[in-house]
């Protein structure tokens, strides 16, 4: 009887006694349908009916920018480009880096925390220090030590990203197979004598990569800023155009003021898409009860 | 009592909205407290008696609670209005954990002093002489030093001083302590209980003693009243309630008490069941389903509380030929008219 | 103790290993001598060529091995001599520019974390004490919205606004201008950088704080008749602080991020275009310089964080 029991004599401010069932809501769902379609339009860009993001579409006797009208949803640039199709083919390089980068990533830093993990002992302490040191420069300023000192291909910008991304997807990694492999399955795979190997692929993998897939959409959220960023200071790919490269295009003095909508066309296009990414990751990682993500 | 009291509750309920319904939390509570008397509040967990005093003080900030019927404070109706100005003024109150009661990152000379400039609007300095000697009244040694210190470098029974000398830096006329010692080691109990009991006579202080203890309650209330599933069970003065309890909970309850008085290695009898589900009670009395005296009536219809000095709320009330009639045919039935088994009960036999 | 001893042992280390690798990189991908010579630096046939090669070399010590070259470095720089610069051969040195630059990022970095907390404290707390209200929600989205939104993106939309429609501030950095006039001018980008920040410790504060309102201790000071803005603000606040003062550190790196991108868009000369600049030229002395110098000052930032830690829990200190 001493323990007399707060809970029970607390009153029920809260109905904690309803514990909701967890689903993703429909906000999940609008901003998959987003990502899906940003994607899908990303891919599909070539067979689509848009016009030629290269050609001017110049008017006889007025001067581009051109503003948005039905010719040009989004209006012009100062070439008078179609910003429409011009911000859709962006999404195809911003996209591609995107992926790719926390692709390399997930694959360099996923295998390096899960093994840093699950071996313990010198190894981890070597990889941990190496995550430490990463995560010491702060990474804008590392993606732009190491793009000065490398070409500026698409490959190594997306490598560049993806190096960035090793430190905090590998801690996570590491973090998971900690806490999986003192569970029971793992300890039962040991004692009927599995592998190292085996264990980390066949036990350990399938816990640690859902996570891990919450983190990814998270992930390729930051990773489309940096590049935009990258973009921005005039360090991204050299060729064809990215969001950042076309909002920075847009943001003389002079265009910003007359014709916005070159820059702010981009914009939007990114901010929604980041917003997407970024709902969709939290909402997964909550369903998913995952912990610790900063870049 | 006196003519007029400075608590008077009656016919008072607390009902908070959930998804199944109107939880009944307080359902139809009555009494009154003159000034410098202190009523005694009894009833196991979940009971309504914590709930009860924090909604008389108005200090359930919950869209979802419903108040119903009155209660006086001094004369001034309290249901329904806002009741801010009476906090830590008018009216003081002690909680059952000093552990978590107290903030953890504020020195505890500051949270006493709080009061004291919030309510005398004393200076800075003043509070800081009223605190140190407040802690002196509470028996809190080297009381300078201790106004420096965080909670967690203070035991539970200091932590517990310095709770009531929160409570009562103010001078409140009324105290409400809510299981002051439930959460303390045995030992510090008694001295905090005292303290409580000479506190109160020094400034003349009313008081509500809340416990799930009656042992706490004797000897130290003027009146006790027995709650079950938010109702009131039994209400009377404290020594006419243990010399002539009435209601079956109330007995259940002295049986389930270790006393000294009993021989060694006495059996103590446990109350079967569990405190009733409030959002949907059973029709009849509340504690019908637990209780050896239950007859068919007891399920059909609940009974009021009845009577002037010495109220109770039962059909077949201990100590009186219903009662006992009723407990023979439950002992000849081997059940109750609930289905409990009577075996439960003979443990001691 | 030993925790502290620990923990500095751990930064001088980090230290070591981000300078190590950053000389290493620079000196092995780059080519310094290319950099300070141009063209004839590849062309050791010519005579002429020869001797500013070799003086070259002599200068900035390229003729010795990499580790005694990083040795050298390393004692120049923590005895505040960083080098000459390549790009304008040596003139001015490398610590000058630092000195002239490094302020005004400071400036910036220091200016956004005050409008940050400025910003998400009132706001957190506000936002904590109604919960579940329409304008709640909509606070809640508008959060999600100044996290999601780039700081580039940020820049131009708030420089639009209020710089060119508003008129509010003015459109270049300029650098000779009174010490006010200069620091209203970093207001603009400073709550570019502010804006995202104060929307993660928004978020934080409000999901710390409601879980601290629900405390024994608040219903104890709700019952002493603390008024409503005294527990929110004396009460309730320190103790839910502890997740935006961790944050505190991370922020802080994206902020320092972020100053280059802002620097660059609002024209302010400061450390981050220095960087920018001397990236673009491949002025490796600079770039060596300032991002030793910024990821000194992360790590010892997140040092401090974890002494701010054991000052706002008391229970943490004994």
């Amino acid at each position: 009887m001493r323990s007399e029991g707060r809970t029970v004599d607390a009153p029920p401010e809260a109905p904690s006694e309803f514990v909701e069932e967890k689903t993703l809501g429909w906000g999940f769902w609008l901003a998959v349908g987003w990502i899906v379609t940003v994607v899908g339009a990303a891919a599909l860009a070539p067979y689509l009916p848009l016009k030629d993001p290269q050609e001017n579409f110049l008017i006889q006797g007025e001067r581009p920018p051109y503003s948005p009208s039905l010719e040009h949803f989004f209006g012009t640039d100062q070439d008078a480009r179609d910003m429409f199709s011009r911000t859709i083919y962006g999404a195809r390089v911003s996209l591609v880096v995107g992926f790719s980068a926390i692709a390399f990533g997930l694959l360099v830093g996923g295998s390096l925390g899960m093994m840093a993990g699950f071996l313990k002992g010198w190894f981890d302490r070597v990889v941990s220090f190496l995550f430490l040191v990463l995560l010491s420069f702060p990474a804008l300023v590392l993606a732009i030590l190491i793009t000065s000192l490398l070409s500026r291909g698409l490959q190594t910008i997306s490598m560049t990203i993806g190096i960035l991304s090793i430190a905090p997807v590998g801690r996570l990694a590491r973090a998971a197979t900690l806490v999986y492999a003192e569970r029971d399955f793992v300890m039962a795979a040991r004692t009927i004598g599995a592998k190292n190997t085996r264990i980390l692929l066949r036990e350990l993998l399938p816990n640690v990569v859902i996570p891990m897939g919450a983190i990814a959409l998270l992930g390729v959220a930051i990773v489309i800023v940096v590049e935009g960023a990258l973009a921005f200071l005039g360090l991204s790919v050299e060729k064809g155009s990215t969001w950042g490269k076309l909002i920075l295009n847009g943001t003389g003095t002079r265009v910003l003021e007359s014709a916005p909508w070159v820059a702010f066309a981009p914009i939007c296009a990114l901010f929604l898409t980041v917003m997407a990414l970024n709902y969709a990751g939290d909402r997964l990682r909550d369903y998913f009860d995952v912990k610790e993500l900063s870049l | 009592m006196t003519d007029a009291p400075l608590l008077n509750v009656s016919n008072y309920s607390v009902g908070f909205k959930t998804e199944r319904g109107l939880a009944r939390a307080v359902d139809g509570v009555s009494f009154t407290i003159g000034a410098g008397e202190t009523l005694g509040i009894v009833g196991e967990s979940g009971s309504g008696k914590s709930v009860l005093n924090r909604s008389i003080m108005g200090l359930i900030a919950s869209s979802r609670q419903i108040e119903t019927g009155s209660v006086l404070f001094d004369g001034s109706e309290m249901v329904n209005q806002d009741r801010q100005n009476f906090w830590g003024n008018r009216i003081g109150m002690i909680f059952q954990d000093p552990m978590t009661s107290l903030n953890p990152v504020m020195k505890v000379g500051k949270q006493v002093a709080e009061p004291l400039r919030q309510h005398l609007g004393m200076s800075k300095r003043q509070a800081i002489e009223r605190t140190i000697e407040l802690f002196t009244n509470v028996g809190i040694p080297s009381p300078a030093q201790r106004t420096k210190q965080y909670p967690h470098e203070l035991s539970g029974g200091m932590r517990q001083r310095v709770m009531i000398a929160i409570a009562l830096a103010a001078e409140p006329e009324f105290l409400i302590a809510d299981e002051p010692t439930t959460a303390l080691d045995v030992t510090v109990q008694k001295y905090i209980l005292d303290l409580l009991n000479r506190l109160q006579a020094e400034h003349g202080m009313a008081m509500t003693l809340i416990t799930h203890d009656l042992g706490i309650a004797r000897g130290r209330t003027d009146q006790v009243l027995v709650m079950y599933g938010g109702r009131v069970m039994e209400h009377a003065p404290t020594e006419e309630l243990f010399t002539h309890t009435r209601h079956p909970y109330t007995e259940a309850l002295l049986a389930s008490i270790p006393r000294l008085d009993h021989k060694k290695h006495a059996r103590l009898t446990p109350i079967p069941g569990a405190p009733p589900n409030i959002v949907e009670p059973p029709p009849g009395c509340r504690f019908s389903p637990r209780c050896k005296y239950a007859q068919a009536r007891c399920v059909q219809s609940s009974p009021t509380v009845d009577g002037a000095e010495h109220r109770y709320a039962c059909f077949f009330p201990v100590g009186t030929d219903a009662g006992a009639e009723a407990l023979a045919s439950n002992r000849a039935a081997g059940e109750t008219a609930t289905g409990l088994k009577m075996s439960h009960f003979e443990v001691d036999a | 103790m030993k925790y502290w001893t620990q923990r500095l042992t751990m930064v001088l280390a980090l230290m070591l290993a981000v300078s190590m690798l950053t000389f290493a990189s620079m000196n092995v991908l780059g080519d310094p001598l290319f950099n300070i010579l141009g063209p004839i630096s590849g062309d050791r046939k010519t005579p002429e060529n020869l001797v500013k090669i070799e003086a070259a070399e002599k200068q900035y010590y390229l003729d010795k091995p990499l580790p005694e070259r990083y040795v050298r470095w390393l004692g120049d720089f923590v005895t505040g001599d960083m080098g000459v610069r390549f790009a304008a051969t040596g003139q001015p040195p490398v610590t000058e520019l630092v000195k002239e630059r490094l302020p005004r990022s400071l400036w910036l970095v220091f200016m956004a974390q005050v409008l940050a907390l400025a910003i998400a404290v009132p706001w957190g707390v506000w936002s904590a004490s109604r919960s579940n209200s329409l304008a709640n929600k909509a606070s809640t989205v508008a959060a999600f919205g100044f996290v999601s939104v780039p700081n580039f993106a940020l820049a131009v939309i708030l420089y639009y606004i209020f710089a060119l429609k508003l008129g509010l501030f003015p459109l270049r950095y300029d650098a000779s201008a009174s010490f006010l006039t200069r620091k209203t001018q970093l207001l603009l980008p400073a709550l570019t950088l502010a804006l995202p920040g104060a929307a993660v410790y928004q978020r934080l504060l409000r999901t710390d704080l409601i879980t601290t309102l629900q405390e024994d201790f608040i219903l104890t000071a709700r019952a002493k008749g603390v008024p409503r803005r005294q527990i929110l603000f004396r009460h309730a606040l320190r103790p839910s602080l502890f997740s935006v003062v961790t944050i505190f550190g991370v922020n802080a790196g994206g902020m320092i991020g972020g100053a280059l991108v802002v620097e660059t868009f609002f024209g302010i000369p400061g450390a981050g275009t220095a960087i920018v600049e001397a990236i673009l030229r491949e002025d490796f002395p600079v770039v060596l310089a300032l991002v030793m110098i910024i990821a000194t000052g992360f790590v010892v930032l997140n040092f401090v964080v974890d002494i701010l830690y054991s000052i706002l829990d008391p229970r943490v200190r004994s």
